[in-house]
C-alpha cells in the first residue's frame, strides 16, 4: 500500500500547476531536441564531407610503386670508400603495372573487411580535337565495379555510365576537360599515348565530380579497350581500388595485407594526411559538440527539478510530519521527475526530427551539395532519449534525498 | 513507566546555534497520563513551542530522553519516527500547513492512504464524518488553498485526527478561530480525552482554553515553573 498514495500526491503536483510543469517538460524537451539535431546535423555534415572525400579516393589503392632508387648501385655491392664512376645510369628493365592482377585481386576479395574492388588500367595521355591539345588521365576501368566504389554513375551529367561497357569505341569525359577541347556528346576525340599510339574515341557521356583538378583532366574508357590502346595483355592492370566496410580501418587493413602483396598497397590516410586530419578532427568536434549539449541541457533540466522541489520543501516538510518518509519524498518527486523526462522526451524526439527535416530543406547549393546535409540515425535519437532519463533521474534524485533527509521541524520552524 | 503514562520528557535541554548559541529548554522532565488533557502555557519565547515539537518527535537534535506510549523515541530513525509519527501523533500546526493543492478531503485522507490499514472508501467516509463534525462537509471538495483561514485549520485539524493517534498535538490549534469554532474543537479535544483514552498536549495563549484543561504547565525561560505534580 506504500506506492498508490505517492504516485497520487506525484500527479496531484504534475496536474495544479500545469504551466510550471510544462515549463519543466519544455526544458526537458528543448535539451533532447537541441540533442537530436545537433547530432543529426553533425553527422550528416560528416557523411557529406566523407562523401566528397570519397568521390575520387579509394580506401585502399594497390599500385606498382616503380622501380626502386638506383642511382648509386655500386653502393650497394662494394664496401664503402670504394672509387667508381658511373654516368647517366639508365633502368634497362622494369614492370609496369600491376602483374598477375588476377591472383592480386582474388586474394584481396577473400578479406573479409572488403566491400568492393576495382582494377584500374590509369595511364597519362595526350586529348586532342583539332588543334586543340590537353594533358590528361585516360581512366580504364572495369564499368560495374568502378560505379561500385566510386558510384561514378551519379556523376554523371549527360549520357548513360553503363554506356561504357557495351562500347569500346565510347569514351567519357570530364566536364571541365569537355570545355577545354570544345567537345560535346557524339563528338570526336583523339586519344595520343606516351608510346605514339593513338586513337579516336566517341564521346558518349560527361560527368562532372566537382573537384576540379579531376573534372578538368580524367576521362573514362573501358579497362578492355584501355588496354587495347596500351597494347597491353588481358591481366594487365596499373591500380586496384580496394573499398572496406569501415574507412577508419583502411591503414589496419593495409598494413595487414601488404606484406602478402608483392606492390605498394596503401591506405587513404597514408596518401591524404590532411583528409585523415580533417576527418579526425571533425569526429572530435562532433564529440566536443555532443558533451557541451549534454551538459548544458542536463544542467538546465537539473536546474528545473531543483526549483521544483525547493518550491515544494515546506509542503515536503508537511508531509514528513504527516508520517510520510524519506523514501516516501523520493519516490513522490522521482516519479515526477521521471513524468517529466519521458513527457519531455518524447516531445524532444519529435521536435528535434521536426527541426531536423527543416534544416535539411534548407538550400545549400555548393558542390555537389542542394540542401544542408542531415542524418537520420537511430543512434542519435536512441542516445538523447536515454540521456535525458538519466538526466531527469539524476536532477531529481539528488534534491529529493536531500529534502528526504532533513528534520521536517527546520523547514516548518521557518 | 506505567502503563499509564502516555508520553514521558526526561531533562529535556535543547539549543538554538542561530544567531547564536543560546539555550532554550533548560532540562524539562514531566510525565502525561493517558487520556489526559494537557496545555502548554507560557510567554513568548519561553520554549513552549520549541517544546512541543521536541515532544512529536519531529525536532530530533534535543539531548535528554523522550518515550511515547512506553517507546523510546530518542535514538530512533528519521524513518523509523515518520512511521511512529503517521500512526501515532496527529498534531495540529500554529498556521494550518495544508497541501494547497490538494482538495480539503483529500488533505484529510492523505495521513490514513500513507498508514494504508484501511480501504480507500473506508478513509474517504471517515475523512467526511470528521470534516462533518467541524461544520466543513460543504467545503469537502475544494482545494485547500481556496477555504478561509479558520476553515483550514478545521482541515487541518481533522486531518490530525484520520489516523486515531494516541496523542494529538497542537501549537495553538485554535489561534486562527472564532469563540464559536474555538468551542466546537475544545469539544472534540474533551471528548477525545475522555471518551476515546486519547492524550491531547497542546500549546495554547487562550486562558480560557487553559483553564478548562485537565493540566497547565507553565514554561517561563525553558524551564517549568508550574503543573509539574
Amino acid at each position: 500500500m506504500k506506492g498508490p498514495v505517492n504516485y497520487e500526491i506525484a500527479f496531484v503536483y504534475l496536474t495544479s500547476k500545469l504551466k510550471q510543469t510544462l515549463v519543466a517538460v519544455m526544458g526537458v524537451t528543448f535539451g533532447i531536441s537541441m540533442y537530436v539535431f545537433m547530432n543529426s546535423f553533425m553527422t550528416g555534415v560528416n557523411d557529406v564531407q566523407t562523401d566528397l572525400a570519397f568521390s575520387a579516393l579509394a580506401h585502399i589503392r594497390v599500385y606498382n610503386d616503380g622501380p626502386a632508387d638506383n642511382t648509386d648501385l655500386v653502393r650497394k655491392v662494394y664496401p664503402e670508400g670504394t672509387l667508381s664512376n658511373i654516368r647517366s645510369a639508365r633502368v634497362i628493365q622494369y614492370t609496369e603495372g600491376i602483374k598477375h592482377s588476377g591472383e592480386i585481386i582474388h586474394f584481396l576479395r577473400q578479406q573479409p573487411e572488403l566491400k568492393a574492388i576495382t582494377p584500374e588500367v590509369n595511364v597519362n595521355v595526350f586529348f586532342r580535337n583539332g588543334a586543340n591539345k590537353v594533358n590528361g588521365t585516360l581512366s580504364g576501368v572495369d564499368v560495374e565495379n568502378e560505379n561500385r566504389v566510386f558510384q561514378s554513375a551519379t556523376y554523371m551529367l549527360e549520357g548513360n555510365w553503363n554506356a561504357l561497357k557495351y562500347r569500346n569505341d565510347g569514351l567519357i569525359l570530364g566536364s571541365g576537360l569537355a570545355a577545354n577541347l570544345s567537345l560535346h556528346v557524339d563528338d570526336n576525340v583523339n586519344v595520343l599515348t606516351a608510346d605514339g599510339n593513338a586513337k579516336t574515341y566517341k564521346v558518349i557521356g560527361i560527368f562532372q565530380t566537382n573537384v576540379t583538378s579531376v573534372d578538368k583532366t580524367k576521362a573514362y574508357l573501358s579497362i578492355g579497350a584501355t588496354r587495347q590502346l596500351l597494347a597491353k595483355n588481358a591481366d594487365y592492370v596499373t591500380d586496384i581500388q580496394v573499398n572496406i566496410g569501415d574507412f577508419h580501418q583502411a591503414e589496419k587493413v593495409a598494413r595487414r595485407i601488404a606484406p602478402i602483396i608483392p606492390y605498394k598497397t596503401e591506405s587513404w590516410q597514408a596518401s591524404n594526411q590532411q583528409l585523415e586530419a580533417g576527418s579526425r578532427l571533425r569526429d572530435i568536434i562532433a564529440v566536443a559538440v555532443s558533451l557541451t549539449i549534454l551538459l548544458v541541457a542536463g544542467f538546465g533540466i537539473y536546474n528545473i527539478m531543483n526549483m521544483t522541489i525547493n518550491e515544494k520543501i515546506r509542503e515536503i516538510a508537511i508531509l514528513k510530519a504527516m508520517g510520510f518518509n524519506g523514501k516516501d519524498i523520493t519516490r513522490i518527486f522521482l516519479t515526477l521527475a521521471m513524468v517529466i523526462g519521458l513527457v519531455g522526451g518524447v516531445i524532444g524526439l519529435l521536435f528535434g526530427y521536426a527541426v531536423s527535416v527543416t534544416v535539411n530543406h534548407i538550400p545549400f547549393r555548393i558542390a555537389s551539395l542542394k540542401y544542408l546535409p542531415m542524418a537520420y540515425r537511430w543512434q542519435d535519437y536512441s542516445m538523447a532519449f536515454c540521456f535525458g532519463l538519466a538526466t531527469t533521474f539524476i536532477a531529481g534524485y539528488m534534491p529529493s534525498r536531500r529534502a528526504s533527509r532533513i528534520d521536517p521541524v527546520i523547514i516548518i520552524r521557518g | 513507566m506505567s502503563a499509564t503514562i502516555a508520553l514521558r520528557a526526561e531533562n529535556i535541554i535543547k539549543y538554538f546555534d542561530q544567531p547564536e548559541r543560546f539555550q532554550v529548554l533548560k532540562g524539562i522532565s514531566f510525565d502525561v497520563q493517558k487520556g489526559e488533557f494537557l496545555a502548554l502555557v507560557g510567554k513568548s519565547g519561553s520554549g513552549k513551542s520549541t517544546l512541543l515539537y521536541v515532544l512529536s518527535t519531529m525536532d530530533t537534535d534535543y539531548e535528554g530522553g523522550l518515550h511515547v506510549s512506553g517507546e523510546k523515541m530518542t535514538g530512533k530513525t528519521q524513518n523509523e519516527l515518520a512511521a511512529f509519527r503517521n500512526s501515532q501523533i496527529g498534531f495540529v500546526f500554529q498556521f494550518h500547513y495544508l497541501l494547497p493543492e490538494f482538495t480539503a478531503l483529500h488533505n484529510v485522507m492523505l495521513p490514513a492512504l500513507k498508514l494504508g490499514r484501511k480501504s480507500r472508501a473506508q478513509i474517504e467516509e471517515e475523512a467526511m464524518a470528521h470534516l462533518s463534525t467541524l461544520d466543513l462537509r460543504d467545503q469537502a471538495m475544494k482545494a485547500a488553498s481556496k477555504l478561509s483561514g479558520g476553515q483550514q485549520q478545521r482541515v487541518a485539524i481533522a486531518r490530525a485526527l484520520i489516523n486515531e493517534p494516541s496523542i494529538i498535538m497542537g501549537d495553538e490549534p485554535t489561534g486562527n478561530l472564532d469563540s464559536r469554532n474555538t468551542q466546537v474543537v475544545f469539544d472534540i479535544f474533551r471528548g477525545l480525552a475522555r471518551e476515546k483514552g486519547q492524550t491531547i498536549i497542546t500549546v495554547t495563549h487562550d486562558e480560557d482554553f487553559a483553564r478548562n484543561c485537565d493540566r497547565v504547565i507553565e514554561l517561563s525561560d525553558g524551564r517549568v515553573i508550574s503543573g509539574v505534580h
